[in-house]
Formats: structure tokens, sequence, C-alpha cells
């Protein structure tokens, strides 16, 4: 399958459940989603075969300065990128921090247990259902509520201090 | 994946994180009933210093020479993936004669790796004749790659637009006399791992994973290749000099250790037809084309073939000369989840084997450093890290 073909396919089986199609390059597709779609999008692209789960990205995007009578809330981007030969098609949702929830693709995709385990302890997003969420990388001694790579965080402070 | 939940009144044999199979960190837990293996799961990070997260505050020349320290084996694609993506963000390309360099070093660099994945597969199997011989051919191409970039590990080919390495003839002629040599060796490397009857009876139907299987767990690279599965970048997607310079798919359907062997070596093969082909067609011209200092905002992705298999980046520029984020997938941490679930039914002695079947890389996965002081466990901020290399080499 060519590239054009693969990302027009792409686009074909998840229209019913995407918000927005981008495309940010020759051979990338984005789909923009809501959370609720994202298992079901998923399942489509396994069962038709198309692709494979290169990573799950997590993306910080801290809040913004907020306008007056505003609270800002800064969320998190997940992206799942499946790979067909050159096209990169690009699942994508945003959950904002109090509510920073995804369901799991683990039953449908076992492999991305390691992936969601990284997003978990790495950006604090919840993935419900996954099987195993204990610490992949970070130490055991690590503290409750700290995600490295939030935007926020720059250190911790030596113990003792 | 728990292996403590698979069952009481089993044993747990707990692997690591001292040296498991390889001399590096990782701790494996593996349920036994007698010889044989019920349940396994690994815990990783032993050796995570947080590059994702430096290269948030570094430029992008500086991230780059982060890049390249991921890992200390095949370093080369690292930077090579980070500044494709970067490029691709300044929307410049690196000249033809950059590109094709860029392959060259990627294929010699696949030569070391692969050869000392050789040495270490052979001495896990229990043969240190075959361990010792490969590494010392693998010293011929560690001086060629010292010959053409100065360094043994972290070769520092690339920069931002092209690289600052160039082939003249001298070194043609060493690197077309090296990979003669390696060439025959490898002729006869692939003889032995087919016909010795001791590695035969380690390998032969161990650690077996059909194709459906790999496209389930998500194998990549030769572990991938070797059951059958077609992916390799450099073919599905080329990139840099693989253009021009095609390579030749090598994949085997048996899916067992022994064509994980089988795979890795011919691969060789196609490594020294491709170098042969690039030295021979080298474009003409400059090596780098002008980059500028800060990268217009955007995000990409960029993927490369390493050693090991696919090499994923993720690259998010906000317009600054920082990475605003950049993620990297690297391939060992895909084909950890085909040793866990390929594990059971096999003996406790074939995990050794069955790990360094995929050629993990720990460094790869993992990338905090953590300092034991004086019994009181800390974290130290990289200034604190800069001050201790200071102080300790004075």
């Amino acid at each position: 399958m060519d590239t054009a073909t693969a990302l027009q396919k792409a686009e074909e089986i998840l229209q019913p459940l995407a918000q927005e199609f981008k495309h940010p390059e020759a051979d990338r597709v984005d789909v923009i989603l809501a959370v609720e779609n994202l298992k079901a999008a998923v399942k489509r692209l396994v069962e038709e075969r198309l692709g494979y789960l290169v990573a799950i990205t997590g993306l910080d995007v801290p809040a913004k300065p907020a306008a007056e009578g505003e609270t800002p809330q800064g969320s998190v981007d997940v992206m799942y990128h499946f790979a067909e030969g050159a096209a990169i098609i690009t699942l994508r949702v945003n959950v904002p921090y109090d509510a920073a929830v995804v369901p799991t693709v683990c039953d449908v995709l076992p492999a991305a247990t390691l992936y969601e385990r990284e997003l978990i302890e790495m950006l604090g997003v919840t993935v419900e259902g996954t099987p195993v969420t204990d610490h992949l990388i970070l130490p055991e001694d690590w503290p409750d509520g700290v995600y490295p790579l939030r935007k926020s965080f720059t250190g911790l402070k030596p113990q003792g201090a | 994946m728990d292996a403590q939940q698979i069952g009481k009144g089993k044993f747990v044999v707990p692997i690591g994180p001292q040296h498991p199979a390889l001399k590096e960190p990782g701790h494996f837990e593996f349920t036994v009933d007698g010889e044989i293996v019920t349940g396994a799961s690994v815990r990783l990070g032993y050796v995570h210093r947080g590059i994702e997260k430096g290269a948030e505050n570094r430029n992008y020349t500086q991230a780059m020479y982060l890049m390249e320290r991921v890992c200390g084996i095949c370093s080369h694609v690292h930077a090579t993936a980070f500044a494709l993506g970067t490029e691709k963000l300044a929307g410049i390309t690196a000249p033809p004669r950059a590109q094709a360099i860029r392959s060259l070093v990627g294929e010699l660099e696949r030569i070391h790796s692969h050869l000392l994945w050789l040495g270490v597969a052979a001495h896990e199997g229990g043969f240190d004749t075959l361990f010792m011989y490969s590494w010392r051919d693998r010293e011929v191409v560690m001086d060629l790659l010292e010959g053409l970039t100065g360094n043994r590990v972290n070769y520092s080919v690339n920069v931002i637009g092209g690289v600052k390495v160039d082939v003249d003839d001298a070194q043609r002629d060493a690197i077309l006399k090296g990979v003669d040599f390696l060439e025959e060796r490898t002729h006869h490397y692939i003889k032995i791992i087919t016909t010795d009857e001791t590695l035969l009876g380690r390998t032969v139907g161990v650690g077996v994973m059909t194709k459906e299987q790999a496209i389930e767990l998500g194998a990549i690279g030769p572990t991938g290749r070797a059951s059958g599965l077609e992916r390799d970048v450099r073919v599905d997607a080329p990139y840099a000099g693989y253009k021009d310079f095609p390579v030749r798919l090598v994949t085997d359907e048996a899916g067992d250790l022994q064509a994980r062997f089988v795979v890795r070596m011919k691969e060789l093969l196609e490594s020294y037809r491709l170098i042969r082909e690039i030295l021979d067609h080298l474009p003409t011209g400059d090596l780098t084309v002008r980059a500028p200092r800060r990268i217009p905002a955007g995000e990409t992705v960029s993927r490369v073939e390493a050693p090991r298999g696919e090499l994923f980046y993720y690259i998010k520029s906000n317009g600054t000369d920082m990475p605003e984020r950049v993620k990297i997938r690297t391939p060992s941490l895909c084909n950890w989840a085909s040793v866990i679930n390929l594990a059971p039914g096999y003996k406790l002695a074939d995990m050794p084997m069955i790990l360094s079947g995929i050629d993990p890389c720990f460094s790869c996965n993992d990338r905090l450093i953590k300092v034991n002081d004086r019994s009181v466990s800390q974290v130290w901020t990289w200034e604190d890290l800069r001050q201790h290399g200071i102080e300790y080499y004075r």
C-alpha cells in the first residue's frame, strides 16, 4: 500500500469517529478524536490491519496565562502513532489536568502496556483498565503526584533539605 | 505480567538488576515450575537519565549531542533521526553527499552492533570461542569508524544540515579492505551458526515467535524479521542516503533463536554490499547547508532503522532555539513484550539466550540519575552533576 492510499484509507475508516483531520506533512494524517471515541478508533485500525502502533507520545500543554474571569487549565495531548509503510496515522486526544484519563488500548493491542505505563508515570495521565500500573522507569520511592515530563517539573528537592 | 500473581506454591526466581544476560541492569522475575518458566515480568529504569526532559532545556545543537548519548552502541542513528527531524522542521535538506555519508556510517554502526551482539549471544550460549572471535573481528569495523570520525563510539558525524566528516580516497580504500575481510568472516560465522551441533541445540526451536505473535506483540527489527515480519524503515520509508541506495529486506520464516542469528548475519552481508555501493557512487558536493538557529514552530516525526529495529522520534518545536518536546521510542522497548510473552514454556536455562535474542539495549529504554551517597539516596540536579564531574576529574 502506498503512502497516499494508506492515509486515504485511514480517513475513510475513521470518518464516523473523528472530529477533524489534519495533514501536517505529506506522509502524515492527524486524527483529532474525543476521548470516548479513542478506543473505537484504535479497534477500527486494528480490525482493518492498517498500520501498527509505533509509540504513544504524551505532550504537556501547560496553562496559558488566563484571560480575566477564566481559570487557567493545563492539559495533556496523548498521541497514538500508527505506521503503515511510510504513512503515519496519529490519533490525538486532549485531556485536561483535572480529568486526565484515557481508556487503555491493551485489550486490543497488548503491546501497548509499556507505553501506557510510561504515560502514567511521566505525565500523570490515568490509563483506565491498563493491566499493570507499577513504575516502569521511575524509582520505587518516587513521590506521588510528581510527573517529570510536565513542564512544571524542574527537579526534586534533595531529601532532608 | 506480574510474576507474583501467576500462582502461589510456585517458585519466583529474581534475576538482576545486575547483569541478567548482558552486563547491563534490568530486573526480571521468572515464575518457575521445576525447570520450566511459567511467567515473567520486567522492571526497567535502572539507568534512566531523563534525556527527553533534558532536551527541553538545550538548544538543537546541544540536544543533538545529548541524543547521541542515548545509546553507546547505536549513537549515530539517534543523531541521524534527530537531525532529519529538525531539518524537516527547519525546511532544509542536507546535501546528497551528506545523506550518503549518514547511511555509510549507519551501516558501519550496524556491522559493529551486530558483531557485538553475536559475541554476547554466543557467550550466553556458553560458546566463548565464538564470542572472542566475533569481538576480535569487530575491532576491524571499530578501527574503520575511528579512522573516519575520530571516535570509536559517539561518532558525532551529524550536524543539523549535514555531516562534519568526509571520506577521502585513503579512508575509502581502508573501508573497502576492512569490509572484504569482514565479509569472509561473516560467511564463516553463518556456517558455524547453521552447523555447529552445540549452538544448534541451544537455538533451534527455542523462543519461537510466529508472524501473528510478532504482529500482536509489536516486535520490530531483526527480532520481528526473523519471524517473517517484513518491516524495515530503510525499505518502507527510505531516509538519508537509502533513497539512492536501496536496501534489500532480509527475513526468515522460522521465528526461533536460530532465525534471529541468521537474519542478523545476513543483514551484515547486505550492509557490506551497501557500503561498497555507497563508496562506488558517492555523490560529490557540499557536506552541509546552513541551518537556522531558531527552528520554526511545528511538529514532526522522524523514523530510522537502528540495528535493533525501528527508532521513532517525535519532535515539537515552538519557534525558539530549544525543542518544546522530544519523544524517543527506542526499538528495545518494543521487543520486551516479546520476551515476556515468549518465555513461558521454556527452561530457565534458556532465559539468558531468549533475553539476548532480542539484542536488548538498556540505555535505550532508560533514559534520572540516582546516586547512593553514604547510604542516603538523593536525586541530583543537572548543576549538581556538573559540579560533581568537575570536582571528580580535578
